[in-house]
C-alpha cells in the first residue's frame, strides 16, 4: 500500500521539475527573454542620422519614444513592419517620437530599401560600429523598444511589429491606439 | 631513470612557477570565447564571423584597453543582453540540476527494477507444503 501512493509521488517529483526546467527553455532562446532594458532609462546614443544630420537620444526627451532596429536584408520582417511603423507616425507623429538604428547595414542599402518600400518622416542613425546594437542588446533586426516620456524602457519587442502589437504598447505608454 | 628525473624536475618547476599574467590580446580572446553570439546563438564571440560578433569583439578590447577588467566586461554584456549572452550559466546550480537529475532518475530505475524482481521472485513452498504446514500447526494445537 505505501509503495503505491509513494510511486504516485516519485513521478511528479521527477517530472515537473524535468518538465519546468525544459519548458523554460535553459535560457537559450533571446527571443523569448526579457531585455534586462525594461524598466531601466534607455541607453544614451548620439550620432550621425542617414540625412547626414546629428542626433542623439537626448532629442527624444519628454515625449514617449519607440527605437526601431532594422536594416536593408532583413527581409522579409523589416519589409512586413514598415506599413505598420509609417502607420503609426501617421497617426501619432504629433505625440510619439520615432527613430530608426542600422543594424549592420549601409547607407545605400538604408536608402533603397526606403525608396522601394516607403520613405519615412523619422531619422534613422548610422550605427557603423554597431555600438548602439551593443548598448540595447539587440540579437537582430527587427526589434523595437518603447520608452515612456521619462526615458524609461517600457517594452522590448523582437520580430516585425504588428497592429494589434503597437496597439498594446501604445496603452501602455498611455497614448490612445 | 635519468630521463625520469628531469621530467619529474620540469613538472615540479611548472608547478612552481610564478603564473605570467595573460597578455590583453588573450583576456580579449577568454572573453570572446565565454560570451554567445547574438545572432548565431551556437558560436561563441570568437569563433563566429558575423558582423555583430566582430562588433562584439571590438567593443571588448576597448574596454579592456580603457582598463575594465575582465569581470567588468563581461558585466557590461550582461547588462545589456541579460544572462543568456554567457555561453557557460554563471551559477553552479544550473550544472548540479541535471547530474541530480541523472543520479535520481538512476535511482528511481533501481528502485523500480528490484521491486518487479522481487514480487517476480520463485515461489519456495508449493501448495502441498503449504497445507502440510497448516496440518501440522492444527495438530500441535490440539495436543496442545
Amino acid at each position: 500500500m505505501r509503495s503505491q501512493w509513494l510511486r504516485w509521488l516519485i513521478v511528479p517529483l521527477v517530472v515537473v521539475p524535468v518538465g519546468w526546467l525544459l519548458f523554460t527553455g535553459l535560457g537559450r532562446d533571446p527571443h523569448l527573454i526579457p531585455s534586462p532594458l525594461i524598466g531601466k532609462p534607455m541607453p544614451a546614443f548620439a550620432g550621425t542620422t542617414l540625412d547626414g544630420d546629428p542626433f542623439s537620444s537626448a532629442d527624444l526627451a519628454g515625449r514617449p519614444a519607440i527605437v526601431n532596429f532594422w536594416a536593408s536584408y532583413c527581409i522579409p520582417s523589416c519589409v512586413d513592419e514598415h506599413p505598420v511603423l509609417l502607420d503609426l507616425a501617421a497617426r501619432h507623429g504629433d505625440e510619439l517620437q520615432m527613430v530608426g538604428v542600422l543594424v549592420n547595414d549601409t547607407p545605400d542599402g538604408a536608402r533603397g530599401f526606403l525608396a522601394r518600400y516607403g520613405q519615412v518622416s523619422w531619422p534613422s542613425m548610422l550605427n557603423p560600429d554597431g555600438r548602439i546594437t551593443i548598448d540595447y542588446g539587440v540579437t537582430g533586426p527587427p526589434e523595437t523598444f518603447f520608452v515612456d516620456a521619462q526615458g524609461i524602457v517600457v517594452a522590448r519587442h523582437v520580430g516585425p511589429l504588428t497592429r494589434a502589437m503597437v496597439a498594446q504598447e501604445l496603452a501602455a505608454l498611455g497614448l490612445a491606439p | 631513470m635519468a630521463a625520469l628525473l628531469a621530467l619529474g624536475a620540469l613538472v615540479v618547476l611548472e608547478l612552481v612557477r610564478p603564473a605570467v599574467a595573460p597578455t590583453q590580446a588573450e583576456q580579449a580572446r577568454q572573453i570572446a570565447d565565454q560570451l554567445r553570439c547574438p545572432d548565431c546563438q551556437a558560436l561563441s564571440v570568437a569563433e563566429s564571423e558575423t558582423a555583430a560578433a566582430a562588433a562584439i569583439r571590438r567593443q571588448i578590447v576597448e574596454q579592456l584597453t580603457a582598463g575594465q577588467t575582465p569581470e567588468q566586461v563581461r558585466a557590461y554584456f550582461v547588462a545589456r543582453y541579460g544572462e543568456w549572452i554567457l555561453l557557460a550559466p554563471p551559477s553552479p546550480i544550473a550544472w548540479a540540476i541535471p547530474v541530480a537529475a541523472l543520479v535520481l532518475g538512476i535511482g528511481v530505475l533501481a528502485w523500480w527494477l528490484r521491486r518487479g524482481r522481487m514480487r517476480d521472485a520463485p515461489i519456495t513452498t508449493t501448495p502441498r507444503q503449504v497445507l502440510r504446514e497448516q496440518i501440522r500447526d492444527e495438530v500441535e494445537r490440539l495436543d496442545a
